[in-house]
């Protein structure tokens, strides 16, 4: 008897059921200017709760998952849920605090501000 | 016993990952079953699923970034097409580090596997994918047979 409950709460076994997400690689422009470093990443599918952004200690890391709801007999296809995932060095003068997205038609927009003290300063000459 | 079961179907199970990773490796040759990513760059064409829903098919497709005026969607009997650009232009006062989305300009055909009613096909789009459910022409449909 006790033997078999063992068997019934095996929950251990699910684990490596567990359907495998495959990770993809979302393409990305990076462009800059004076004030901050703006990311758009193509990320088809991701609702916005699904996507996670880290930045730590000069690393980013963007996660987005896409799940989808796929019904009927498939006649074909060509791509299926999946993890887009991507990993950047950023430099350290970026405003972790002021960093902001958003989300549309699937593309992510990072807005990655720079600290005041990374800026680019016009030096003023004083006439001496 | 029992116990020893589990282990054993655990094992077998570890093998299929083993094994799907394997055939991962060389390729998988089905088209239909394995959707296929590679590194960032692909063809240019949106990935596409097709389904078969009983009255309608249903296709769903990767567009990114391209809003409703962007795309065009002509259908003709059982032959689909679907176009579309993008255009990506640096926004001003930015330098450009990496451009790999770029401006995409992309046409695709479909040869259905049914007719579909061409005037009552809907498009859905949202979060960067295109969604069509297109009924079956009459013809095409499913039709439940009673038994004398």
């Amino acid at each position: 008897m006790s033997e078999n409950k063992e068997l019934v709460q095996g929950q251990e076994s699910m684990v490596e059921r567990r359907r495998e997400i495959p990770v993809v690689v979302p393409r990305v422009d990076i462009f800059e200017n004076e004030d901050e470093i703006l990311l758009y990443a193509d990320m088809p599918g991701v609702v916005k709760d699904e996507v996670r952004i880290n930045v730590d200690n000069g690393r980013l890391e963007l996660s987005g998952i896409r799940s989808g709801e796929a019904c009927g007999a498939a006649k074909w296809e060509e791509f299926c849920d999946v993890d887009f995932q991507r990993v950047f060095s950023v430099p350290q003068t970026i405003d972790v605090n002021k960093v902001h997205a958003e989300l549309k038609d699937g593309v992510l927009q990072l807005h990655l501000p720079k600290s005041e003290a990374a800026k680019p300063r016009q030096i003023e000459v004083k006439v001496g | 016993m029992w116990t020893r079961t589990t282990d054993l179907e655990r094992m077998l199970s570890a093998m299929d990952l083993l094994r799907a990773r394997l055939n991962n490796v060389f390729g998988e040759v089905e088209r239909p079953r394995a959707p296929r990513y590679g590194w960032a760059v692909d063809e240019g064409l949106p990935r596409t699923n097709l389904y078969d829903v009983g009255d309608h098919l249903e296709i769903s497709a990767e567009v990114p970034g391209l809003g409703r005026e962007d795309l065009k969607i002509k259908i003709q009997g059982n032959y689909l097409e679907i176009s579309g650009t993008r255009k990506s232009e640096i926004p001003e006062g930015y330098r450009a580090h990496r451009v790999e989305r770029g401006t995409t300009s992309f046409t695709r055909s479909f040869t259905l596997p049914v007719d579909v009613n061409g005037e009552k096909v809907e498009a859905f789009l949202k979060d960067g994918m295109l969604r069509l459910i297109l009924p079956k022409a009459e013809t095409a449909k499913p039709r439940q047979i009673t038994i004398s």
